[in-house]
């Protein structure tokens, strides 16, 4: 009951963390919410967990729980990649506007052709 | 179109100082506005290139979309009619962009992209032929545009095409995600013959087997979140 108790309390916060990705990343919030339900319904109904976990080839209840337990794990490893991603996307804006702006500062240049024909004439 | 118009050629660079003044040279004696957007090179790429070109310094590495996009909004900046990206490395010729932009003006189009495959190549081995190959058929696939080489880093863009580019993908997958872009917009585009001169150098640079399976998953991964 105590291992039931605490593995609910997690999955729960997953379920809150999913809740909270759900309009950055639609996504991984609904599999991760998927999951983390599948999860709970192993957890507190273990025979039906055993039945599944048999029929998908796994052999135990306890099993399967763990193998959802590593698909949540993936899924909010990939939830950090996208936020980084997303960070990266600011650095880029925030470098671009940087470079831009000191560019501005710089005289313009005239293109070479013009030059030369400057020259010729 | 194009009549009048300033062309303005973008060239994102990356520790490229062993070719790019004669890169920068060649497309600038032909009387074309130059912008070489140094990448956070740490060669000399930007003291060499201000010789003949503007220079716009990302501070950082972000890749060649990222410069790209920079020097997109550089061009439009300064009052561009036409923007061209070319590549530093050598491979494109500078002779194309009369091409190109005369292809926006007959077509008439907003996007002209360069294409090897009804053009041709010197140098071009057979693996990458396929790898590009494949590249075309998944992009004729995801953006439903009718193109023989989705991979070319030479296109030209009327102002109002430029401005409905807004590249996210900072690395390679950029080349898939302009395309994606041009598809959305619904203007039209066009397809011209150019010449790609593959050297050991602009081999050495390229993209291999690879890098494709990081752009799929770079482009798999930016359709998750907003």
């Amino acid at each position: 009951m105590t291992a039931q108790i605490g593995l609910s309390v997690l999955l729960a916060l997953v379920l809150l963390y999913a809740g909270n990705e759900r309009r950055r990343s639609p996504v991984v919030a609904w599999l991760s919410i998927v999951a983390a339900l599948a999860g709970l319904y192993c957890t507190w109904v273990p025979e039906h967990a055993t039945s599944l976990a048999h029929w998908a080839g796994i052999g135990r209840g306890v099993d399967l729980v763990l193998y959802i337990w590593v698909c949540i794990t993936l899924i909010v490893l990939l939830n950090l990649h996208l936020k980084l991603r997303t960070q990266m996307e600011l650095v880029t804006e925030l470098a671009r506007t940087i470079a831009l702006a000191e560019a501005r500062a710089q005289p313009m240049r005239k293109p070479e052709r013009r030059r030369i024909s400057r020259r010729a004439g | 179109m194009a009549d009048g118009m300033r062309i303005w050629v973008v060239i994102a660079a990356y520790n490229e100082a062993s070719v790019i003044a004669r890169v920068v040279g060649e497309v600038a004696r032909r009387g074309y506005h130059v912008v070489v957007v140094d990448d956070g090179s740490s060669d000399g790429t930007a003291d060499r290139a201000a010789a003949a070109a503007a220079v716009v310094r990302h501070p950082v590495n972000l890749g060649q979309g990222a410069a790209l996009q920079t020097g997109i909004d550089y061009a439009l900046q300064q009052g561009a009619g036409v923007v061209v990206t070319f590549d530093a490395d050598g491979q494109h010729r500078a002779a194309d962009i009369e091409r190109l932009v005369a292809a926006l003006r007959e077509a008439p189009a907003d996007f002209a992209l360069g294409s090897r495959f009804l053009g041709s190549t010197v140098a071009l081995s057979t693996a990458r032929r396929l790898l590009l190959r494949a590249a075309t058929v998944f992009t004729q696939v995801t953006t439903g545009l009718r193109l023989t080489d989705t991979h070319n880093g030479l296109r030209a863009m009327t102002r109002r095409g430029a401005e409905k580019i807004r590249l996210r993908q900072n690395r390679m997958a950029h080349a898939s995600e302009i395309l994606a872009q041009i598809a959305a917009s619904g203007l039209p585009y066009a397809e011209v013959p150019v010449r790609i001169e593959y050297t050991a150098y602009s081999l050495a640079k390229g993209q291999r087997l690879g890098d494709a399976l990081a752009i799929l998953f770079d482009l798999f991964a930016r359709r998750l979140y907003r």
